[in-house]
């Protein structure tokens, strides 16, 4: 009976959650300008459209692809050194860098947003694509720092303990036995920086100023104005990237480890 | 202390150890300079003092606090409009983080109990919602909530509000400002603004609470459930108790995201609820153009975030403490 109500429960759960999306993804298939629910006049076109034909859209699109990869790969590279010093001394001093680095994901975004404002405005890099990769890239430095100390704390520290007896360097070290082993959760970090980089608008609105735009702001800047189905495009194809993304990390890495799970059971 | 630990900083050459320092000052700089640097320019500029028509000017006045607290024209009348804002802020961030802290809980709880790959499965299927812009999300609940299509549409054609004016249900929503003359309506109002909030934030309750509830021992609820407690005793005596402070924690996660939501505000709430984040929007890039108040503004709702951040951390590492 409790296993029952248990399962409808997670059941119901899961039919909330979907449901938003589910209608926004079935809108891209109306045939007209208009969402519509149900699609009336189902047709693929928007997709055309949305990857290939429009060039608002397409240039939106490669803006989001640049934003994403560049910041993501930024806060990969700044994450490594900050979570290796931490995990490596524990010193107090990288602890205070780590939450240092951790400040601005933490906040709300729109402070940081509009504090990136100022900053780039001072900076002359207000409006530019750089900008825009630098801010993501420190707005999401947390996450690959969280996954790569838990890739950390992870190494095996008896395979440490051979390398040094047999006189490894810290470099041969690093590079044999920890960059292996941390690799999937380096990855993990990543692809979760890509993501939200992708999904992200209200700081990119402020550093962009209008400037350029990602798909996110080309969607937040038209809301007034009403929604098309070519919108409804972005969302399928937003939510694709994500399933893939998370479902790799699933695959070949441990997500629920990585979300914090105990270790002991299975 | 292991032996790579005691052996590791003597075989390391000068050479390496520089290239070490050299990254290290380079990244302290980063940091702060990115990190820092632009909650430093919101303070300072929120001192500051607008040009008409020519932006604004370094200044250190209190006028942008002065007008935030008891409006423009002090001491001759005051005004709380943009303390109400705040309030709103403040409201709709509580009750959204405390709904989606209750609905998840259970949910929590239930998957942690399923086997390692559904696990997997529900991560992978909550973290790609988790990560889906707010402007879909919104889209998304707008046209579940509008007016010509989704329910109101859908309760007119079903027969469910008929229904509802013979049982005089009808009246009742009316008066919670759910429905017009003619049909209920959600937008704009409270709920959707509440429940668009509470969903989006749905999916990182249950990943906050997950690490908690998936170390919590099985055996603790099993001894009780043999020695003859009911589900609902175990879940009030040995559940709860044991994840209280990540409950809390959590929840405060979750208020301090919500004070910044803005898109949901802007859609769904009525102009005269609007939250202090669409007025910082307004003041900076917006209508009013006023970056000098907006800033002020962003300051003010973050030291509520910080003040609520730093309540949170003490309660997560008293209930590491305490595991």
């Amino acid at each position: 009976m409790g296993r029952v109500f248990g399962h409808l429960f997670m059941a119901l759960a899961a039919i909330v959650v979907a449901l938003p999306i589910v209608i926004v993804c079935s809108a891209a298939l109306n045939g007209g300008r208009t969402m519509f629910f149900p699609p009336q006049d189902p047709t693929l076109a928007r997709f055309g459209e949305f990857f290939f034909s429009e060039p608002v859209w397409t240039r939106a699109l490669s803006n989001s692809v640049i934003v994403a990869l560049g910041s993501a790969t930024l806060a990969v590279l700044m994450a490594w050194p900050i979570a290796y010093a931490l995990w490596k001394t524990g010193s107090r001093q990288s602890a205070m860098l780590a939450g240092l680095g951790s400040i601005p994901f933490a906040l709300p975004p729109i402070v940081f947003g509009v504090g990136l404002g100022f900053f780039w405005s001072f900076l002359g890099g207000l409006g530019s694509i750089w900008a825009g990769i630098i801010s993501h890239a420190v707005l999401f430095l947390a996450l690959p720092l969280v996954t790569i100390s838990i890739g950390l704390q992870a190494v095996d520290r008896a395979h440490l303990d051979a390398a040094a007896t047999m006189g490894a360097t810290e470099g041969v070290t690093f590079r044999t036995i920890i960059l292996p082993q941390t690799l999937p959760y380096t990855i993990s970090g990543f692809f979760f920086a890509l993501v939200l980089s992708f999904n992200e608008f209200i700081v990119m609105f402020f550093v962009s100023a209008s400037a350029f735009s990602t798909v996110t702001l080309q969607i937040f800047n038209s809301l007034r104005n009403g929604y098309t189905p070519t919108m409804a495009v972005a969302a399928v194809a937003f939510i694709t990237v994500s399933i893939i993304v998370f479902s790799a990390v699933a695959r070949w890495g441990d997500l629920p480890r990585l979300m914090g799970a105990d270790q002991s059971r299975n | 202390m292991t032996v790579a630990a005691q052996i590791g900083p003597m075989a390391e050459v000068p050479p390496a150890l520089r290239w070490g320092a050299v990254v290290n000052l380079l990244l302290w700089a980063i940091a702060l300079l990115l990190c820092l640097v632009p909650f430093g320019l919101v303070l300072l500029i929120s001192f500051g003092h607008k040009v008409e028509g020519a932006g604004w000017d370094w200044a250190f006045s209190s006028e942008n606090y002065l007008r935030f607290f008891v409006g423009a024209n002090w001491p001759a009348e005051t005004t709380s409009l943009y303390l109400g804002q705040l309030y709103w802020s403040m409201r709709y961030a509580v009750v959204a983080a405390v709904l989606a802290v209750v609905t998840a809980l259970p949910f929590t709880y239930l998957m942690t109990r399923q086997s390692r790959r559904a696990q997997a499965r529900w991560l992978v299927f909550l973290l790609a919602t988790l990560s889906l812009s707010e402007v879909f999300i919104v889209m998304g609940w707008d046209i579940i909530l509008s007016n010509n299509s989704g329910l109101p549409m859908l309760f007119a054609a079903s027969g469910v509000t008929d229904w509802l004016k013979d049982t005089g249900w009808f009246d009742v929503l009316r008066d919670w400002g759910l429905a017009n003359p003619r049909n209920v309506k959600f937008k704009t109002s409270e709920f959707a603004t509440v429940l668009t909030l509470s969903y989006l934030v749905w999916p990182y309750a249950v990943i906050l609470l997950y690490p908690a509830l998936s170390r919590l021992d099985p055996s603790l609820a099993e001894a009780a459930r043999t020695m003859g407690a009911r589900p609902w005793t175990v879940a009030r005596t040995v559940i709860l108790p044991a994840v209280r402070l990540p409950l809390m924690g959590t929840t405060l996660l979750l208020f301090v995201f919500l004070l910044g939501a803005y898109v949901a505000i802007t859609v769904f709430a009525d102009p005269s609820q609007h939250t202090t984040a669409v007025s910082i929007y307004e003041n900076v890039r917006g209508s009013t153009l006023n970056a000098p108040f907006g800033a002020a503004q962003s300051v003010v709702l973050l030291v509520a975030a910080g003040a609520f951040l730093v309540l949170g951390q003490r309660l997560s590492r008293k209930s590491q403490g305490g595991a």
